[in-house]
């Protein structure tokens, strides 16, 4: 619904410098940017909306709503295939990771005002988006997010904990580079949830520990413990998929099933 | 072989440390310790190299672009709504 007549043209120019929120550069984290207020502003009232005018010559106190928006297409939406590739993680079909994403750009928007400019974006909207994940979706299951890690089976833990010296083999290297993307999706989904999207923010968008954890809302020791475990059992998954390919002839030349 | 012991006493540590090596996540000591300790350790040598391989088909296996439909929708929504006020 229309709240607010926009007659203005949607693309404002801002002249921001593009360089100013490069990704590319070490990003700060969530925690370390809101927290720390600008030493070297001591006449700042609000040494954060001042520190954030700095960075971005942005001031989100008297930024109008077209203003808003339009900073938000531009700086928010480059993120739309990497947001969706990693609801596809989570939602496990098209449909549901559209509307899930859908929906995190829609709640992002309206939190927009509490992003500090120049701070970590990408991480600021993968929060978003997983926290939107476990509210809507995971409502639907009865366990929540960061309690299912005992779902995973014994025999799959000692599996995977008898395998790591001396499982595969560079020959089993190539095997692995060649398995159809399917698999490697099929493989990936067939992992518990909280090890799956761990593994995926640190592997496929290489987020660091402490912007998981920012990001799942875990402490760092318990996103390292869900990296190890998830590598793992991906790592079975894998190889179990390279022996029904044919790759390898059996498992025994993939895995160490026994020590 | 290298010397195993120099990145953990079983294999569930040592290839942990693997782990946090290819993750950027250790100290600089460290990480010299454990690229040295790779140069001489075929069986690290051969965990590091698998995971590197798992890695990289992982990151080209989940390359999803958004349906068009989907940016339309999100950009279709946001002229919609406005931002919390400050």
């Amino acid at each position: 619904m229309q709240t607010l007549s926009h007659p203005a043209p949607l693309k404002l120019s801002l002249s921001i410098d593009s360089t100013v929120m490069n990704i590319s550069e070490p990003e700060q984290t969530i925690e370390s940017a809101v927290a720390s207020p600008d030493a070297e502003q001591p006449t700042a009232k609000e040494p954060a909306v001042v520190r954030a005018t700095d960075v971005e010559g942005v001031d989100v106190v008297t930024e109008t709503t077209d203003q808003r928006r339009a900073r938000f297409e531009r700086d928010a939406m480059v993120y739309v295939d990497q947001l969706y590739s990693a609801a596809m993680r989570m939602a496990r079909n098209p449909s549901d990771a559209e509307d899930l994403v859908q929906e995190a750009y829609t709640k992002a928007f309206s939190a927009f005002h509490q992003y500090k400019p120049g701070t970590n974006l990408k991480a600021w909207l993968y929060r978003i988006l997983t926290n939107t994940y476990i509210n809507l979706y995971r409502k639907r299951q009865r366990e929540p997010l960061q309690s299912n890690s005992d779902s995973v089976e014994d025999w799959q833990l000692a599996r995977a904990e008898s395998h790591t010296s001396r499982g595969l083999r560079s020959a089993e290297a190539d095997a692995l580079d060649h398995l159809p993307d399917s698999d490697v999706k099929n493989a990936l989904q067939a992992i518990p949830e909280e090890f799956r999207l761990a593994v995926y923010f640190a592997d496929v968008e290489g987020f660091a520990y402490k912007e998981i954890s920012e990001i799942m809302n875990t402490p760092i020791g318990t996103v390292m413990s869900r990296l190890h475990r998830g590598r793992k059992l991906l790592r079975d998954m894998l190889a179990d998929y390279a022996v029904d390919r044919g790759y390898v002839k059996d498992a025994t030349q993939m895995t160490e099933t026994e020590k | 072989m290298g010397d195993c012991q120099s990145l953990g006493d079983c294999d569930d540590e040592r290839v942990g440390r693997i782990y946090e090596y290819l993750d950027g996540a250790l100290s600089l000591d460290d990480l010299a310790e454990i690229k040295a300790h790779l140069d001489g350790c075929e069986d690290c040598a051969h965990q590091y190299d698998l995971e590197c391989v798992i890695r990289t088909v992982v990151k080209r296996s989940c390359k999803e672009a958004a349906p068009e439909t989907l940016k339309a929708a999100i950009l279709a929504r946001l002229h919609e709504s406005k931002p919390a006020a400050v």
